[in-house]
């Protein structure tokens, strides 16, 4: 009886906090198909009808799709240079083991010391000389701030496996790339998924950095197309019909991607963390 | 075969190593550089001179002087300070009794965990902005103010004021982030052995006693974990500073303020940005080498 009793409190204070995770979300896509007057007198109740016709103009004020296609361009790249080099130098530093290849981790991971903010004015005025204050100077950005995490988290897989598999591929007479891709990359899928999906989630939602490299071009992404929506909207008076709408379709597509990956996620959440 | 690595070292180094030195190295050493010049962004400015040389500006240490005298730099910092301590200990207690709880279910476990997270896909613009309006909105008029269900004053209009954002941006920071950390803790609790509980009972005790002497010392790794990860994110937080306040009321986190330090100023004051931008850095440097530092320790002792 007495044990029931604990059970049943764990779930009722679970479902409680459950409950208070997931109201402000139930409330911006309540509030995605009101007027503003309707959110003003009625937030928390249903829409009267669900008219999207806030979400299609929303849709045309943050430049949905071209901000999806951007910021979709942005993460994939980036991510993909971060995977690669680090993998690359990881390994390498880990099979040289000399006073060069320690010094070289030292310096990669004592990077995660430095905050973004100490380095970003000097950043941006090189990017600016060097006319790189575009996506293509964002992703290669993106692809020197990863390394730090991911050349530490990949060199302290490989430490872990054997190199003999590797040294047969070489007496066959593979050549480095294919040793690389075929035995190295397969025996790192678990460090590789881990390190995408820290990746990916940072600078899928970055603001400050697309905010200084992008804010006077005409290609955003899909957070800081939001932020000037915000900051437009916010001058007008009625900004929440359409700040919500804006809102709800930048984080439909990550919701998505969560529904199908969320094992990968956590799994690679709780890996990125313990070591 | 050490000759083969060899051969090959440089050319596969290479690649990380100059976005390494482009991305981080050389404007990082720059910016401290600059701080000790008339940095204006474009320009640099010493004795109403502009010049495009930094070597002709050198002011010595009078940006880190204005710095340290600035106002509203030494309120950032003080507010900063405030919220990570608050955050911190509100974060890692949600967490580790979420955590505790959803280990010690038997269904539904996964239900909950993926509701947890959620809120951490989300960036903290995007947040920010429902949260504003929870605070503005639902909060003020239908829940807590004077014709709301429960009225409670501290409650309603939580993004104004010297006081209230400060625990707006608490809530909103412990929402968020607490999913994360559970996470962490659950990964932790499950690498307890059940043997260590088993004994502990067959010795007659009880669940304080099994909390004090077993949990938490055998969570002491995660906890070290948890613990600087919300340090170092409350520290350095800046989007959901954005979203909710943008600094109004005078509710500038360190980021924020190093961010809007050059428009303070006619001339945008860049210079005095990067003195407080390398305070910053060494705070920042000084909470990661403490827990370099912890964790060696703990694995020593292990």
């Amino acid at each position: 009886m007495k044990k029931i009793i604990s059970s049943v409190i764990k779930y009722i204070i679970l479902i409680f906090l459950a409950i208070y995770t997931l109201a402000p979300l139930v409330f911006l896509f309540i509030n995605s198909f009101k007027s503003q007057d309707e959110i003003d007198t009625s937030a928390m109740a249903l829409p009267h009808n669900w008219d999207l016709k806030y979400i299609v103009s929303a849709m045309r004020d943050i430049h949905f799709f071209k901000a999806l296609l951007i910021t979709v361009l942005v993460t994939v790249l980036s991510v993909g240079i971060i995977v690669l080099v680090s993998a690359f130098s990881a390994w390498m530093l880990v099979r040289n083991n000399n006073k060069v290849s320690k010094f070289l981790l030292l310096l990669f991971i004592s990077a995660m010391l430095i905050p973004f903010q100490s380095l970003m004015y000097p950043l941006i005025d090189m990017a600016d000389k060097i006319h790189l204050k575009n996506i293509f100077g964002l992703i290669f950005m993106y692809g020197g701030f990863g390394l730090s995490l991911s050349i530490f988290l990949y060199h302290g897989f490989i430490k872990s496996i054997s190199k003999s598999i590797e040294e047969a591929a070489i007496i066959d007479g593979a050549n480095i790339f294919q040793i690389f891709f075929h035995v190295v990359m397969p025996l790192l899928r678990p460090t590789t998924i881990t390190v995408i999906i820290l990746n990916a989630m940072w600078i899928w939602n970055d603001y400050l950095l697309p905010f200084l490299v992008l804010a006077n071009s005409d290609a955003k992404t899909l957070t800081l197309e939001l932020y000037f929506a915000k900051m437009q909207a916010s001058q007008y008076g009625n900004p929440w019909e359409l700040i919500f709408p804006a809102v709800l379709i930048s984080i439909v597509p990550v919701i998505i991607v969560y529904v199908f990956l969320q094992k990968y996620i956590i799994k690679g959440i709780s890996d990125g963390a313990v070591k | 075969m050490n000759k083969y690595y060899k051969k090959w070292f440089w050319a596969l180094v290479l690649p990380s190593l100059l976005l390494f030195i482009l991305v981080i190295l050389v404007p990082f050493l720059l910016g401290i550089f600059y701080s000790f010049t008339g940095y204006k962004g474009t320009f640099f400015l010493k004795d109403r001179v502009a010049t495009d040389n930094p070597f002709q500006a050198m002011v010595g240490l009078e940006n880190y002087e204005k710095a340290f005298n600035n106002e509203s730099f030494q309120h950032a910092f003080l507010y900063t300070v405030k919220f990570t301590i608050i955050a911190v200990v509100v974060i890692n207690l949600l967490a580790l009794i979420l955590a505790i709880l959803i280990t010690n279910i038997k269904g539904l476990a996964n239900l909950f965990k993926t509701i947890f997270f959620m809120p951490n896909l989300l960036g903290g613009l995007a947040l920010g902005f429902i949260w504003q309006f929870i605070f503005e909105v639902i909060f003020t008029k239908f829940f807590f103010g004077k014709d709301g269900l429960v009225p409670i004053d501290f409650l309603t209009n939580m993004t104004q004021g010297p006081i209230k954002p400060l625990f707006a941006l608490v809530i909103l920071v412990a929402w968020q982030m607490t999913g994360y950390m559970m996470i962490i803790f659950i990964t932790g609790l499950n690498n307890i052995p059940e043997e260590l509980y088993e004994a502990a009972e067959i010795d007659g005790a009880g669940a304080f006693r099994k909390f004090k002497d077993i949990t938490l010392p055998m969570l002491m790794p995660s906890i070290t974990i948890v613990f600087f990860l919300t340090l170092a994110n409350c520290f350095k937080l800046l989007d959901q500073n954005v979203a909710l306040t943008n600094g109004a009321f005078n509710t500038r986190l360190l980021a924020l303020q190093i961010l809007k330090t050059p428009s303070d100023y006619l001339i945008p004051d860049y210079g005095q940005a990067q003195a407080q931008a390398v305070i910053f850095f060494i705070v920042i440097a000084l909470i990661t080498l403490l827990q370099v530092y912890f964790t060696k320790k703990k694995e020593v002792e292990m």
